[in-house]
């Protein structure tokens, strides 16, 4: 004891261990105390909760049944107003199906009147038109018959005018080639007479006579 | 030079009797000069050679026979050619008439070339650098053909 008045660490030392013990321990019973308190609320809350899922499934099952029940009600229902507009629609359609048929019968009717209307008014126009060619066909034969005979007398006229042209001009080239001839005959002729008959002094007269009008036509410069 | 060609010339009218005569001459001058066989002479050639005075002869010697001649056929290369035609074949003597009177006629040294054409009739077409006319006695009737036509059918018509 002595040594520790003298030493008084060591007594702090031990002060300070006793007191940190002190102090654990008493945080161990706390956290003792704790766990137990927490257990218990954990406890209490699983009940809750499995009481609480108990509920849930009977509401459940509750909600289901009156589902199922409403849903054969709704089934039900549809299965009667399906029914009932099945037999409406047939009675709609059968009458829609009578009204057409009326409509198309009225249509026939309609068109067969038309089409007969039409017949008559083509058979009358084509009348028309068949005697409006007749006619027309009438005068154009006419005018071109007094065409024909027209063109006939002029072509005619102008073939004995053309005929008439190459007779004067055959003649006149007639007349012309005879006196080709004439004056080719003329010149045979006096070829062979002055050539026998013409003297050397006559031949060269008429050179001389030829030098001559050389000479004036100033042929040789 | 001149003057032998001008003799030469005198009673020559046409081409080919001018070339003849040249050669004629040259070669009785080369036989005179430096012998050798003598030349076949017509009687005409002959006359001819024996109608130049002796003086024409003395211009040529052996040493100028060759050179004279030479320059005698360049010269006479020259000389303008008229050509005549002619409806009949004349003698050299009508040659030398007609040859005379055109020389007198046109006054120019010029050579005849005659060529025959019996479609004139008569008188004579010129033929002169490279132009021809005809002055015949068928191109005047070919002129008045009209008028001996007109002329034929009165006739005819009598």
């Amino acid at each position: 004891m002595p040594e520790l008045l003298e030493n008084p660490i060591g007594l702090i030392l031990i002060v300070v261990a006793t007191a940190a013990i002190f102090l654990y321990l008493r945080e161990y019973n706390k956290r003792r105390k704790l766990e137990v308190e927490s257990d218990k609320f954990l406890q209490s809350l699983k009940e809750k909760g499995w009481e609480t899922l108990h509920q849930s499934i009977k509401k459940s099952q509750d909600i289901l049944a009156t589902s199922e029940l409403e849903g054969i009600k709704v089934v039900a229902d549809q299965r009667l107003k399906t029914e009932k507009s099945e037999e409406e629609f047939l009675n709609q359609s059968k009458q829609t199906i009578i009204s057409a048929q009326n409509r198309l019968l009225a249509f026939m009717q309609d068109l067969q009147k038309r089409s007969a209307e039409f017949e008559e008014a083509q058979k009358a126009t084509g009348e028309a038109r068949i005697n409006q060619l007749f006619d027309r066909v009438e005068t154009q034969l006419a005018d071109f018959l007094v065409q024909t005979a027209q063109k006939t007398t002029s072509s005619i006229e102008l073939e004995l005018k053309s005929t008439r042209h190459l007779i004067d001009t055959y003649k006149s080239e007639q007349l012309k080639l005879i006196d080709e001839n004439i004056v080719a005959m003329m010149e045979q002729t006096l070829d062979i007479v002055l050539a026998k008959k013409l003297t050397l002094k006559d031949q060269l007269d008429l050179i001389y006579e030829a030098l001559e009008k050389a000479k004036v036509d100033k042929f040789v410069v | 030079m001149n003057d032998i060609l001008n003799t030469i010339l005198k009673d020559t009218f046409s081409h080919t009797l001018l070339n003849h005569r040249v050669k004629l001459l040259k070669s009785n001058l080369l036989k005179t000069f430096f012998g050798g066989a003598s030349p076949t002479l017509t009687p005409s050639d002959l006359n001819w050679l024996k109608s130049f005075p002796e003086s024409f002869y003395r211009n040529f010697n052996k040493d100028n026979v060759y050179q004279i001649f030479s320059d005698l056929e360049q010269n006479y290369a020259k000389l303008p050619i008229l050509t005549i035609y002619l409806a009949f074949e004349p003698d050299e003597a009508t040659v030398a008439n007609i040859g005379a009177f055109t020389r007198k006629t046109f006054g120019l040294p010029f050579m005849l070339d005659i060529k025959l054409d019996p479609r004139l009739i008569a008188g004579a077409a010129l033929s002169w650098k490279g132009v021809y006319r005809d002055f015949s006695l068928r191109t005047r009737i070919e002129e008045k053909k009209e008028e001996i036509s007109q002329s034929f059918k009165k006739f005819l018509r009598q």
